[in-house]
């Protein structure tokens, strides 16, 4: 790997980091030490697998209330309500129990419990001048990353688009990664939200503006799902798995937020917002295309993670290394058992093409290491992964 | 050429002049409407002892006005670009790339994103015609 002469770069990652399974009997300290009273946020899907009993036992007198109606690709009108909530409970401090919808849903309630008005009216970039509400993360998948980065994910139904706040201010302060917290996951959800961390790390990894921090984030997080994530998904209750997964998905996480992503996110954030496509399985399924597509500028770094995924590219080209990453991750998607096209998991082709000129104003396809001019080219993925 | 005065109307049209000759921004701007207004905030040490406004207004691949006006006028524009002297002074010079500036927290970005993302190459474009002016800072 090379770097230009004048590198120069910003790498942010103020997130305190508490490892290990029993870590979440930290989290009444986390709260005292950050506050007084917290909110918990969470889904109906994980209160259904009684976490959230558990949680709430051990935060005790620190918890103030629970805000738990959080849907899949939640919107600005819940974080205004769930904001609302937390503040009349008295809360000072943010906890967020769950994936990524959860957590971001959290991060946009932390900026109006501080801040008032509503979500809609900050939207922008790093507009924010001071810290906002403390945000304690104990994630549910191994995936998102979103403990560790200022970037939120919020549904925007007016404007019928995914928009992305982005906040060094509104980083949280705390992950608790707790492997037994992932244990339950059935195995389809941790194979396509661990593609969603396989995603973070290879676009963060070709990113115009990688560096080698996020580097060797990105690599060591391609090394430990390309290891751990079969092993997670055959055998939901490895908790060595399940672990490693959660470190791979937070490292991922650190990668992207300061290196950025690329098309793949551009593609499966559009999918989302127009057909309602779970994101890591859109992630899942478009990335060895974007790969291939991104091989022409990058061939020495997809080879270097062809090699991180155990590939042993000695003796071959950087084309030809570059080459066999796409064919690497064609095959760990097998593996998984995750679909391998947008037809195998109900998308109409017609639709295709709306996506595509959505995913040119997405935040993700600025830093694609390939310039993209025209949806067209977007198009053409589409119908490739299609 | 003279060097001329950052922010000052002369250094505005000078600029507005390069971005109007500029086939790639008429391409790259098209379809855009929306006003910009951007916050110069103020730094004494470096001989600019006031908040400076800065207006641009495109139009679709054209360009209405770049000017200098009072805060009012700047703050009702569709988006607003905020940051310190140093910041912009950096931009201007190319040492510092504006989307990069944003991401980083070095200018501040208020309105729909997604619509910039979109014209992007429109706003680095015209970016681009201002370094080629040659500008005389307070500071130098």
């Amino acid at each position: 790997m090379t770097y230009d002469a004048d590198l120069n770069f910003n790498y942010f990652a103020p997130t305190k980091v508490l490892f290990g399974k029993g870590s979440l009997s930290d989290l009444p300290y986390e709260v005292k030490r950050l506050g007084h009273k917290a909110v918990l946020v969470t889904d109906p899907g994980v209160v259904a697998t009684g976490m959230v009993d558990q949680v709430k036992d051990i935060m005790g007198s620190t918890l103030s209330g629970i805000y738990e109606d959080i849907p899949q690709d939640s919107g600005m009108e819940v974080v205004d309500r769930g904001a609302s909530l937390a503040l009349s409970s008295g809360a000072d401090v943010m906890v967020s129990l769950g994936g990524g919808s959860v957590i971001d849903t959290a991060k946009g309630m932390c900026i109006i419990m501080t801040e008032g008005g509503s979500l809609r009216d900050f939207q922008g970039m790093q507009i924010l001048t001071r810290p906002q509400t403390p945000h304690i993360v104990i994630p549910t998948t191994a995936g998102t990353g979103s403990e560790v980065t200022c970037a939120a994910v919020v549904m925007d139904r007016q404007q019928g688009q995914k928009i992305l706040i982005y906040e060094y201010f509104n980083t949280p302060r705390v992950a608790i990664l707790d492997p037994k917290m992932t244990e339950g996951l059935p195995p389809n959800l941790t194979a396509s939200t661990g593609m969603d961390a396989m995603t973070h790390a290879v676009e963060s990894y070709c990113s115009q503006q990688r560096n080698p921090i996020s580097d060797g984030a990105a690599l060591h997080a391609i090394r430990l799902i390309t290891r751990y994530l079969p092993l997670a998904v055959s055998n939901g209750s490895d908790l060595m798995a399940r672990g490693q997964m959660q470190l791979a998905a937070l490292m991922a996480g650190w990668a992207f937020s300061n290196a950025l992503l690329g098309l793949t996110h551009a593609m499966a954030h559009s999918l989302g917002a127009v057909c309602g496509l779970p994101h890591g399985l859109a992630n899942g399924i478009l990335l060895p295309h974007v790969m291939r597509f991104n091989l022409e500028e990058t061939p020495e770094l997809l080879a270097d993670i062809a090699e991180a995924m155990g590939v042993v590219t000695q003796g071959m080209t950087k084309q030809e290394g570059g080459e066999a990453a796409v064919f690497e991750m064609e095959h760990f998607l097998k593996r998984l058992g995750l679909p391998l096209s947008l037809k195998d998991v109900g998308i109409e082709e017609g639709a295709l093409r709306p996506c595509a000129e959505l995913a040119m104003s997405d935040g993700s396809i600025i830093y694609n290491p390939k310039m993209i001019p025209d949806p067209e080219e977007v198009l053409q993925v589409y119908l490739k992964a299609f | 050429m003279a060097k001329l005065d950052v922010f000052t109307q002369d250094w505005c049209r000078a600029w507005e002049e390069k971005v109007r000759a500029s086939q790639d921004f008429a391409v790259f701007n098209k379809g855009w409407e929306g006003d910009i207004g951007c916050f110069i905030i103020k730094d004494p040490a470096a001989g600019l002892p006031e908040d400076q406004y800065l207006y641009l207004d495109f139009e679709d691949g054209k360009v209405n006005a770049i000017c200098m006006v009072d805060r009012e006028k700047a703050e009702k524009a569709k988006f607003i670009i905020s940051g310190d002297y140093i910041r912009w002074k950096q931009v201007a010079l190319k040492e510092l790339d504006a989307v990069k500036a944003m991401m980083q927290g070095k200018l501040k970005l208020k309105g729909n994103l997604p619509y910039v993302v979109k014209y992007v190459k429109g706003v680095q474009e015209s970016i681009r015609c201002l370094t080629e002016l040659e500008s005389r800072f307070p500071d130098d």
